[in-house]
């Protein structure tokens, strides 16, 4: 095979310009570094499968590809820049991420295969720390190097807080001038982005920011992103939100939130990240349809990385609340759900079956015409 | 691979000054190169105030090392050296180390989706 067809590489991006020829050459070297001794696990196979369709390039089996090692996958994405070479690890990662355990096996091959790559990458120490039982340190690392990165950044005039929390993944404390903004969004127009915001909170009966026990100014920005990108608010649909806007972050940090949120809610690698909860009662990702849910989010992730260049979480969305929801969803270049997501059963934001079972009590509560 | 424990035992007055420091040791390590140390656990005796059992925990590599291998080298480390005299700046008489493989643990079996 040859790479000689490509067009010139991206600036990070990864579907646009990958040749089928490339492509392949990706799936073969991303099956090959995560293949546990025994070969793929189909869970592997269908979740690697989706998101390759997705954001990179034809439909292939991974059960059927033949292996391709790590130097030869090196020559093959040479021309390629480093965020895209990152890009490729970390779907290696993600791909020992939902093994559990990780074979050490796996976390040491991946990691060769990341210096082949000439990526340094966190979220390959922290899979190797999985490997190694060693969760507190994986979680340290991925605290560490993951969020306070986010949060440090987070101007506190565009959150409209004061209040400079340690950890913005932790409750909120009392704010009231933020409250008072939050409460607020009820006197906009239908179809404004702060009155769905409101809305949302409204139906699930969610603290407001700067209420105590309400998500962090910070933490809030992605209920925005539920609203925008259509996602509910139960774990399928926190996996969604979390995929989009760790795709969408120009920088591949961003892959720290689904990094996260699998360790919470799929394998408990992560036990606790302060407002979420691990909850391990039901796998996610064991189904196929969250595979097609899941690559869809990295789909329009990756669309919104090209085309705002700018973290979702960066977004001065406060500025924005008075203009309807289709004009800022056009603004920030976050496109429709796939065909496939929708039949996959990716519901909406507004929709009962994107609510938690104590999201639809809640609601129920309200009576039909708040509930929505 | 089972892994390798390393006790040890103390006594001193300054609790939290421990608790610090095995706090702001695995901060260091959290983000730096993946050694053969894995966690630590503090531990204070109900029955004799004032004393105190700090675990190490360690575990394989690369795979050409064992656990206590691993812990061995660890050992050598400067900032390990660093790290133990701080340790004896809290404690009063020297500590006692002890050394354990493990033969059992409560939890993961090894099949790839159940756990």
């Amino acid at each position: 095979m040859t790479t000689s067809g490509a067009a010139a590489p991206t600036a990070g991006g990864m579907g646009r310009g990958v040749t089928t020829d490339e492509a392949n050459l990706i799936a073969r070297g991303v099956a090959a570094a995560v293949a546990p001794p025994g070969g793929l696990e189909p869970v592997q196979v269908s979740l690697l499968g989706a998101v390759h369709a997705a954001v990179i390039g034809p439909p292939v089996d991974f059960a059927t590809l033949e292996p391709l090692g790590p130097v030869e996958l090196a020559a093959a994405l040479a021309s390629r820049p480093t965020t895209f070479r990152h890009r490729v690890v970390h779907l290696m990662v993600l791909g020992e991420l939902i093994l559990r355990p990780i074979p050490s096996e796996v976390a040491r091959n991946v990691e060769r295969y990341a210096k082949a790559l000439d990526v340094d990458d966190r979220f390959v120490r922290i899979a190797r720390r999985y490997a190694q039982g060693a969760f507190g340190l994986a979680w340290l690392d991925l605290h560490q190097s993951g969020f306070a990165d986010h949060w440090e950044h987070a101007r506190m005039d565009q959150l409209k807080t004061n209040v400079r929390l340690e950890d913005q993944l932790a409750a909120g404390v009392e704010d009231i001038a933020l409250a008072e903004r939050w409460m607020s969004f009820a006197e906009l127009p239908p179809g404004t982005l702060g009155r769905s915001v409101w809305d949302l909170y409204r139906s699930r009966g969610f603290g407001l920011p700067g209420s105590v026990g309400g998500a962090s100014a910070y933490l809030a920005q992605h209920d925005f992103v539920h609203v925008l990108a259509d996602y509910g608010t139960n774990l399928d649909g926190e996996l969604e939100v979390f995929a989009l806007i760790g795709r969408a972050d120009p920088d591949p940090k961003g892959f720290a939130w689904l990094a996260t949120l699998i360790g919470l809610f799929e394998t408990g690698y992560v036990a606790d990240a302060g407002f979420f909860t691990g909850d391990l009662r039901e796998r996610r990702l064991d189904r196929v349809e969250m595979h097609v849910r899941i690559a869809d989010a990295l789909r329009r992730g990756q669309h919104i990385s090209d085309r705002l260049d700018t973290d979702l979480l960066d977004v001065d969305y406060h500025a924005l609340v008075e203009r309807s929801v289709a004009d800022v969803r056009a603004e920030l270049g976050i496109e429709a759900k796939s065909g496939a997501a929708a039949s996959a059963g990716s519901p909406g934001a507004f929709d009962r079956a994107g609510m938690s079972r104590i999201q639809q009590e809640y609601a129920e509560s309200l009576g039909g015409e708040e509930a929505r | 691979m089972m892994r390798f424990a390393q006790g040890i035992r103390v006594r001193s007055d300054h609790r939290d000054e421990l608790v610090a420091l095995l706090a702001d040791w695995d901060r260091s390590q959290a983000t730096g190169e993946v050694m053969g140390y894995i966690g630590t656990r503090l531990l204070a005796d109900r029955d004799d105030p004032g004393c105190f059992l700090i675990i190490a925990e360690f575990a394989e590599v690369d795979g050409d090392l064992t656990p206590a291998a691993e812990a061995e080298r660890n050992n050598r480390r400067e900032e390990t050296e660093r790290w133990a005299e701080q340790l004896r700046a809290l404690v009063d008489g020297e500590p006692v180390w002890t050394h354990y493989d493990e033969l059992y643990r409560t939890g993961l079996t090894g099949n790839l989706r159940t756990g």
